[in-house]
């Protein structure tokens, strides 16, 4: 089993690497045949990456998100799922190249940091875990995509606004629906996390934790909850236009990622619990 | 016009097929106004062809850039003149002078027609009214009986040819006019224009054609304001659908618009920054598009750095339709690569109707049907009888296809081209003769 497991996270970044190499030559060259193969990599690497998380859960007998690494796959594997959900609603293909390339990121970010075995504590066990890293993993997943819709609003929005029509110009949805899917992933993400702390709150109250505030990775989410609440009450209070809260998506999901890679070198965990 | 020095795929027997045509290359306007045909005077014209003992089948490609005329012959040369004659002197006998008319035969023609459907030969590149209008071309022929089997599968081919090369290139993507290129923008900041506002600063030739590129877009309105009011009145009476607003209303209007398109003959700015500034404000910064077709030009530059507010002065338009042109260009090559598939295909079709290869394929498909049934029979009877059952069979089959074989072979591909097409299909013998078993 565990020798899967290490085959996979080879097979997996390689995967969703090359569902994003045909989803570039959708973008670039408008290659309907580069973007067949890159649509059938991608969901051949969902596949593989369900599978793969259905096995980490049997290896280790608990929710596969126990460590950074774990945390990694598991919310490179909710940005995909939601991505596939997106492309089959929208029936749009043309932001995939970039959404993939956080997919790859992110689950590349894991394979990297990968060590086993994860803690095995009895916190871990608990069903209010399960409901938290639920939560809180998702609501990374939809910072992530607000990210991702971010980077492109700022790209279309300055060949537009300098009128420089190159890469973007006619290759993305049009800014008001870019808009629409960074907000509202914003959004999400944002009451996500909220339940993650209520439910993480909980989970703490379950374990007799009172010291949280000890935690490098609660004050971390406490301070992302913040930043983007505040982010989304500026743009509900028109002071800040979509410019700004894309620029601030992209900030977000950025010291996300360093925050995690921060905490995952100072403790062995997720959480510094143990 | 066609590009003669431009190598054709090679063909096979050569088609006895005739273009005389004069185009925007040959002729300019006001020649190709008096050479053009309306659909009824086509009909007349193509009647009147097809009573001379020369020609075959005739079809006439007539629109704003060029008059074609498709015949196929019995006798060239005389086809020739009496097209000439026909079709062209009558509307201007300068027409028939050396040099202003061009003439293609057999393949070049087809490939002709099949890059005019593409859209490579129109003035503007990849516009895509021309493959309407070829379709429109075959399709009156056809219905009034002056084309058969080979200008049918002719004009058949150079409809597909044009929505192939629609579907899998991007020669017809991109603005290409001003009024265009403003609706290009618009569609990458806006989510649809139904419903969106349109506002029209001026009344001149920049704004009548940008009232033009967007009427039929959908829009919620599109309101013109103009400092002269008789003058408004009359463009808004030219173009219906526009409405007209006092000039003073310009700034409310502004912040009630999604698209501002400014075109006065002004010689300073009439729309301020700080005017833009409030507009934004009012219109709490929802994404705001103007294009400044005035020069000098109507709009602040300064202006630009306003969140949300898309200024384009007529050199970002400009450069957006020679980005669009450049990239049309580049496509040419694929189209013609389409072109010249199409062509052979539409070779094979009419190699496919030579008689000898339909006959031989139509006998070996009744072989192979009658080896089949007697391999399946010969175990229910006594082995005494297996020669004569061989012998039935074949002679059965040889006199069914006694007839049909030799009315195929009775006349030249070209006399009985639809025969020899029905043939092919009633007995689905295209696979038969492309293989070689």
């Amino acid at each position: 089993m565990d020798s899967l497991i290490n085959a996979a996270n080879v097979v997996l970044p390689t995967a969703y690497l090359a569902a994003a190499v045909g989803y570039a030559t959708l973008f670039y060259a408008r290659s309907a045949r580069g973007g067949l193969v890159g649509s059938i990599c991608f969901r051949a690497a969902l596949v593989l990456h369900l599978g793969f998380l259905i096995l980490l859960t049997l290896r280790w007998k608990q929710y596969p998100a126990a460590t950074v690494a774990q945390a990694l796959t598991v919310t490179a594997f909710a940005v995909a799922i939601v991505y596939l959900f997106l492309e089959w609603y929208g029936r749009e293909r043309s932001t995939g190249l970039w959404i993939l390339s956080l997919v790859f990121l992110f689950q590349l970010l894991s394979s990297l940091t990968w060590s086993a075995p994860p803690p095995n504590l009895k916190a871990f066990h608990s069903s209010w875990f399960g409901v938290h890293v639920t939560l809180a993993l998702f609501g990374y997943a939809a910072f992530t995509l607000s990210g991702g819709y971010g980077f492109l609003f700022l790209r279309l929005y300055r060949e537009l606004k300098l009128g420089r029509f190159q890469t973007f110009f006619n290759r993305l949805p049009p800014l008001e629906v870019l808009d629409r899917m960074m907000t509202g992933a914003l959004v999400s993400g944002f009451i996500l996390f909220s339940g993650a702390i209520v439910a993480g709150a909980a989970w703490a109250e379950s374990l007799s934790l009172t010291r949280w505030f000890d935690d490098p990775w609660s004050i971390v989410t406490l301070a992302t909850w913040l930043f983007y609440g505040a982010a989304l009450a500026l743009r509900r209070l028109r002071r800040w236009q979509a410019r700004q809260t894309a620029v601030a998506s992209l900030v977000g999901i950025a010291a996300i990622l360093a925050s995690l890679l921060v905490v995952n070198s100072v403790t062995s965990g997720f959480h510094g619990f143990n | 016009m066609p590009d003669v020095n431009r190598a054709a795929p090679r063909l096979g027997r050569s088609y006895s097929l005739l273009l005389v045509g004069v185009d925007h290359h040959k002729a300019d306007l006001a020649l190709r106004e008096r050479a053009s045909y309306a659909s009824d005077e086509a009909e007349d014209v193509l009647v009147q062809l097809l009573t001379r003992p020369e020609i075959a089948e005739a079809a006439l490609l007539s629109t704003c850039n060029r008059t074609e005329l498709y015949l196929r012959w019995h006798e060239e040369k005389t086809a020739l003149q009496t097209a000439l004659g026909t079709v062209f002197a009558p509307r201007a006998p300068e027409l028939v002078e050396e040099g202003r008319y061009y003439v293609c035969h057999g393949e070049e023609a087809v490939h002709h027609l099949l890059s005019v459907a593409s859209g490579t030969e129109s003035m503007v590149l990849g516009e895509p009214e021309i493959l309407g209008q070829v379709r429109q071309a075959g399709g009156l022929a056809k219905s009034i009986g002056t084309t058969g089997a080979f200008l049918d599968q002719l004009f058949r081919s150079a409809a597909l040819t044009g929505r192939r090369v629609r579907g899998e290139t991007s020669i017809g993507t991109g603005a290409v006019s001003l009024g265009s290129a403003v609706v290009e923008l618009a569609a990458n900041i806006f989510n649809g224009l139904d419903g969106r506002r349109a506002l029209l600063l001026g009344a001149g030739d920049a704004a009548r054609l940008m009232a033009h590129a967007l009427t039929d877009r959908g829009l919620g309105s599109i309101v013109v304001t103009n400092r002269s009011e008789d003058r408004l009145k009359a463009f808004v009476d030219s173009i219906p659908g526009l409405q007209p607003a006092p000039w003073t209303e310009r700034l409310r209007l502004s912040a009630e618009s999604d698209l501002i398109a400014v075109a006065t003959g002004a010689q300073q700015p009439i729309l301020g920054r700080s005017e833009l500034a409030s507009v934004m404000r009012r219109r709490q910064s929802r994404p705001l598009l103007i294009a400044d077709l005035a020069v000098p030009r109507n709009v602040d530059p300064a202006a630009a750095d306003i969140d949300n507010l898309f200024l384009h002065p007529i050199d970002s338009l400009q450069g957006l339709i020679q980005r669009n042109l450049e990239q049309r260009r580049r496509e040419v090559a694929r189209v013609q690569e389409i072109v010249d598939e199409e062509v052979t295909r539409f070779t094979q079709w009419y190699r496919s109707l030579d008689a000898e290869p339909i006959v031989a394929a139509l006998q070996k498909r009744a072989e192979k049907i009658r080896k089949h049934e007697l391999e399946n029979a010969l175990g229910r009877f006594p082995a005494e009888l297996h020669d004569d059952l061989e012998r039935l069979t074949r002679s059965l089959v040889r006199k069914i296809l006694h007839h049909p074989s030799t009315t195929l072979r009775s006349g030249s591909a070209d006399s009985n081209l639809a025969e020899l097409d029905v043939a092919r299909r009633l007995f689905h013998l295209g696979e038969d003769l492309d293989s070689d078993d």
